[in-house]
């Protein structure tokens, strides 16, 4: 008989278990909503001024009223970068005609290297659509750091010199507010797919 | 003369069966790669398997190769949606009986190419084990695969 009704106790505490958790997921699903877009302020229309892979100089200003995606890198990058940047190629080519209502822009942070005719010729080969900034290091430290982007110079044997930084491709509204990321183990849909939701919430 | 066009498109078709990998002792080298850079990329990540069916371990402990200034093993990672770059100070251990993939972020990265490389080049290089010795191999250039990320497909990675 004890044994039973601790039984039937358990059940029931189960039930409410179920109860709590779906309760939750509806929560979740259709509670209030705060996404970074609506949230966030819009960093990306912080000022600054850099020079883009023609040598021409740009603000934020130019990069506004279309949704964007941000890499942040550096030439001397064997594998990320070069791996992020034909990745935004292949995303451009699969959004087809949509592809004008994305910018890509890759932003050196290693401007010390990264000249503007070395960010062209860089770029030109991956996708000649990615407008490549580089400029003043202050420049890039202030828009960085407005940005909430990481980036180190780290010092190598031999006086080299390597540069650690944010991996994550960053999404952005039309009006410059943060949307997301694009993270590298994500596969191709999945990156797709946000960068279509940026299009159409944008 | 047909036969000859025959024979020289079957040639070309024969080509790319030719095992691309390297043996010595109980050292097995399979499909040294380089991935396609910007005709100005001051460098070049290569990559292949390494396979020890030796009883002992091993360690590959430099590469060197004249078509670049120098090579470095490295490694990428990326934590935290940080990427960072380490050198592989220690080498590269290769235990007895398995396979090792410098792959998935860890590569040889050719500091400041002589040339161009376009896909097909080869690259001819040395890897220099901690037992087995010097192994010459070639590194072939092959297209970037996007949506392959740090790790090359069929790698396991």
């Amino acid at each position: 008989m004890a044994g039973k009704i601790t039984l039937r106790n358990l059940r029931i505490f189960l039930w409410v278990l179920v109860a709590v958790a779906a309760g939750g997921a509806a929560f979740l699903a259709y509670g209030p909503r705060v996404s970074p877009a609506d949230a966030g302020d819009a960093i990306y229309a912080k000022p600054f001024t850099l020079v883009n892979q023609a040598g021409a100089q740009v603000t934020q200003a130019d990069f506004m009223g279309t949704p964007s995606a941000y890499f942040y890198g550096f030439t001397h990058c064997p594998d990320v970068c070069p791996t992020a940047l034909s990745e935004m190629s292949a995303l451009l080519d699969a959004l087809g005609q949509d592809a004008d209502k994305l910018q890509v822009v890759f932003v050196s942070v290693d401007p010390e290297r990264d000249t503007p005719e070395i960010m062209a010729d860089y770029v030109d080969y991956f996708d000649p659509r990615i407008a490549a900034l580089t400029g003043d290091l202050d420049q890039i430290t202030t828009m960085a750091q407005d940005r909430y982007i990481f980036f180190e110079k780290v010092p190598m044997d031999g006086g080299d010199y390597t540069m650690e930084h944010q991996a994550s491709i960053q999404l952005v509204t039309a009006d410059g507010r943060f949307f997301g990321t694009l993270a590298a183990e994500e596969g191709f849909d999945v990156r797709l797919a946000k960068i279509r939701r940026l299009i159409e919430e944008s | 003369m047909k036969q000859i066009f025959l024979s020289a498109i079957l040639g070309l078709l024969a080509f790319p069966a030719i095992a691309h990998d390297f043996t010595q002792g109980s050292i097995y080298l399979d499909h040294p790669m380089i991935e396609e850079a910007p005709p100005n990329a001051p460098v070049l990540g290569g990559y292949l398997s390494i396979q020890n069916m030796g009883e002992a371990d091993d360690r590959l402990i430099a590469i060197e190769s004249t078509a670049a200034e120098k090579v470095e093993m490295h490694n990428s990672t990326v934590t935290d949606g940080i990427a960072r770059m380490q050198p592989m100070t220690e080498g590269l251990s290769i235990p007895a009986g398995e396979t090792v993939w410098l792959d998935n972020g860890m590569h040889a990265m050719f500091i400041k190419p002589a040339r161009r490389h376009v896909v097909g080049d080869e690259v001819p290089a040395t890897l220099v084990f901690e037992n087995a010795g010097r192994i010459d191999v070639t590194f072939k250039v092959e297209e970037r695969t996007p949506g392959a990320g740090a790790s090359h497909e069929g790698h396991g990675g």
